[in-house]
């Protein structure tokens, strides 16, 4: 992790090298020096061209179709569409099922991502070393990755199938009711965690054994020399060098907790009563369902401002600490 | 090496530009979308039919394109119609024909049904008369009949000779299949270790049940004539939900909270619940899977009897050019005739929506053979239309949020129903404005 930080740094630096040679030229230079300058990198250019013509095409391009449609909406069915500027944003902050879905998110995102990545930490520090054994268990707790989410969905139906289930033939026993997993509001939600922990806590083991591979050798040997017990080694040394894959995983949880739905789509449909229902669930609902695409966009923008702003921060806070080291 | 490479090439560039003129004089080419709610062996039976249907017809060549559940379809078709490459026909679900003919989705059959010198009633008279409240949209043919289903009593036979009960005499009121689910429930102190009777209740499934049950008890549900109406707050529908969450809360001879269909049948099959009510299209189901003598019934009624159909229709799209429509339309006169309807009956458990299918000597064959599919037809005498308005989905999740509320105990049915009321007339709001509330 340090070297690579260190290669960080030195690629940060180059644009700032650069004005220097570029000292004060007369004013007709400019354009001369802009066409060397392009024709310079124009291969680069045209080596990115490929990638930059499907991205407009259907990264960007799709998200200038939902900016646009965001802006439009019909009064009546037969009616035309016609420009409503913001109304669809305010219809969508002001409808409950999307204040819901957003709290119901918010609670699945910390629910979901502290304890998948508590789970990876400890499954990375207990299978650091390799041997037969950490190698076969490390590929035990990856398995869950290679289901696919829809697969692993039909199978926890079955687990979860009230009184019939695998789980209630087995703790059912001891509890005095039966629970309906997935059919009482006040579990649901909790149910469909457990799901997603269990597919992304070995996904996000594999980056702490990477970072873990980054720590250095000389000073964990010094400190064990200076008598630093297992937990000082930890605390001081391990968690400190994780740090950058701690900001890494954070943001990839936050992100699958907004872009993995398959579990709610086949198991729930965000239901019963709204009780699992997440942001994009409630988007397809409003295309799908409701077939209003003015909502569903102003959802998506939502959505889409709320995830890149959180990104951003996270990058800003890990170029920061990288920049501080 | 390289020169056979470019040699393919050219050969396959040379194809792709002959086609399209021979395509002008071969077959006319169709799509047909169609889902499957149940598992894959249907898709198999489907191509078998397709098959058939394109050995019979040299002039058309027919391709059925599996599309997913009933929503899945729908989705495919919107996107498909939107993209203007609109399938030629579509297997839909009955209810949404509604929805999409407000949204200027579908051919108006009228003329293709004229052109063959039949007339609509000649032509819907071929079918059962419940199903022509979801195929007539304003007094014009939309939709043709294809697989279609009610709501039936499921009985575990030996549990209720079990609880001295005569499965040859099934609950025929509510307050007979009360009595019999409190027979059926057995408890081990506070535990029930096996239930008298499972509802389904999910998304969709939930609306459905909640529908047989107001009509069973007097009511309509919807407003079967305009598609900006539904009836949530009224005494039958408070009646249906009270008795449902009465047998979950007050007699607690139902599973509590909200269960979707596939468990509660698992549940029945398992022998964890005595009684069910599901759609005939499990029945093929039980019958592979039961390992004990069952019963089937019709719905018991409070005020009279009463069912929805559920289901879907053939559908042309909108936007669809003459040559293919008419191609459309032959393949599906063919598929609902009454010999490949009743062949698909056996094969799926649907019943057949042709009339004429039960005529056919296999039809009678397997009838005998297997009585309770005929219960499922003696319940098409009192069948009526499946709930369709403007936004069909949501305006039925706005029923369907409430009534998981109060199975959960966590609303009484009145207030429920009021939400569900209050929530679905603003759903409808967009629809009444250009419809009833539009004055001169």
């Amino acid at each position: 992790m340090r070297s690579i930080s260190r290669r960080g740094d030195m690629s940060l630096a180059e644009p700032a090298a650069l004005p220097v040679a570029a000292s004060a030229p007369p004013r007709l230079h400019i354009v001369t020096r802009f066409t060397s300058r392009f024709k310079a990198s124009l291969p680069a250019y045209l080596l990115l061209l490929p990638s930059l013509i499907f991205l407009a095409l259907f990264t960007y391009g799709a998200m200038g179709r939902v900016l646009i449609d965001a802006l439009y909406q019909r009064a009546t069915p037969k009616a035309p569409l016609r420009f409503v500027g913001l109304d669809n944003i305010a219809a969508v902050l002001a409808d409950p099922a999307f204040t819901g879905a957003v709290v119901n998110n918010l609670i699945y995102a910390v629910g979901t991502a502290i304890p998948s990545i508590g789970l990876a930490l400890l499954f990375a520090l207990a299978l650091a070393r390799t041997n037969a054994v950490t190698s076969a268990l490390r590929a035990a707790l990856f398995l869950p990755v290679l289901i696919p989410m829809v697969a692993a969905s039909a199978l926890f139906l079955f687990i979860f199938l009230p009184n019939v289930g695998l789980l209630d033939y087995y703790i059912g026993r001891l509890l005095p009711v039966l629970p309906n997993w997935l059919g009482d509001p006040d579990i649901a939600l909790y149910a469909i965690m457990v799901i997603t922990i269990w597919k992304n806590a070995g996904y996000y083991m594999l980056f702490f054994l990477a970072g873990l591979q980054a720590v250095p050798e000389d000073v964990m040997e010094a400190a064990h020399l200076d008598g630093a017990g297992p937990f000082m080694r930890l605390r001081y040394i391990i968690l400190p060098e994780l740090k950058p894959t701690f900001l890494f995983v954070i943001v990839i949880a936050t992100l699958n907790a907004v872009t993995q739905v398959d579990h709610v789509f086949v198991m729930t449909k965000g239901g019963p009563s709204n009780a699992t229902n997440l942001v994009l669930f409630y988007i397809y609902q409003q295309a799908v369902e409701h077939y209003d695409i003015g909502m569903a966009s102003a959802a998506t923008l939502l959505t889409l401002a709320a995830l890149m702003a959180l990104t951003a921060l996270s990058f800003r806070t890990m170029a920061n600490r990288e920049g501080g080291r | 090496m390289l020169f056979s490479r470019r040699l393919m090439l050219g050969l396959a560039m040379a194809g792709a530009l002959a086609f399209p003129a021979l395509a002008g004089e071969g077959p006319t080419d169709i799509e047909l979308f169609f889902p499957v709610p149940v598992d894959g062996k249907l898709a198999r039976d489907m191509s078998t039919l397709i098959k058939e249907f394109n050995d019979a017809h040299p002039d058309i060549k027919a391709t059925a394109v599996y599309t997913g559940s009933y929503d899945d379809t729908l989705i495919k078709t919107r996107a498909s119609i939107k993209a203007g490459k609109p399938p030629a026909a579509v297997i839909m679900s009955a209810n949404f024909l509604l929805d999409m003919q407000i949204e200027n989705e579908l051919t108006n059959l009228d003329s293709l049904i004229a052109a063959d010198g039949s007339s609509k009633d000649q032509f819907l008279g071929q079918f059962f008369p419940a199903l022509s409240g979801n195929a007539v949209i304003n007094r014009s043919v939309y939709g043709v009949p294809f697989q279609n289903s009610t709501p039936l009593l499921y009985i575990n036979a030996d549990k209720a000779k079990e609880a001295g009960l005569d499965p040859s005499k099934p609950p025929q009121t509510w307050l007979e299949l009360t009595d019999w689910a409190k027979k059926l429930t057995k408890r081990d102190g506070d535990k029930v270790t096996q239930w008298g009777i499972a509802i389904p209740c999910a998304y969709d499934y939930c609306g459905w049940m909640m529908e047989t049950l107001t009509m069973s008890n007097g009511g309509r549900y919807y407003n079967e004539e305009f598609g900006g109406e539904v009836y949530y707050d009224t005494p039958s529908m408070l009646g249906a939900l009270t008795w449902w969450s009465d047998l979950v809360s007050k007699y607690k001879v139902h599973p509590p909270g909200a269960t979707p269909g596939p468990a509660v049948s698992t549940s029945f099959i398992s022998g964890n619940a005595a009684m069910m009510m599901l759609s005939t299209g499990s029945l093929t189901y039980v019958r592979e899977n039961a390992k004990f003598n069952y019963k089937v019934a019709f719905i018991p009624r409070n005020v009279r009897n009463a069912v929805p159909i559920g289901g879907a229709s053939l559908i042309i799209p909108a936007g669809v050019e003459a040559d293919k429509q008419k191609a459309a339309w032959t393949l599906i006169k063919w598929m609902t005739s009454p010999e490949k309807s009743a062949w698909w009956s056996r094969a799926t458990g649907y019943f057949a929506p042709n009339m004429a299918a039960y005529k056919t000597p296999d039809m009678v064959e397997f009838l005998n053979k297997n009585p309770d599919a005929k219960t499922a037809v003696e319940q098409l005498d009192v069948a009526k239309p499946w709930f369709a308005t403007y936004k069909t989905v949501p305006v039925r999740k706005n029923l369907e949020d409430e009534v998981m509320l109060v199975l959960n105990g966590k609303k009484q049915p009145k207030e429920a129903l009021v939400a569900a009321q209050k929530a679905a007339d603003e759903t409808l709001k967009p629809y009444n404005a250009e419809t009833s509330l539009k004055l001169p």
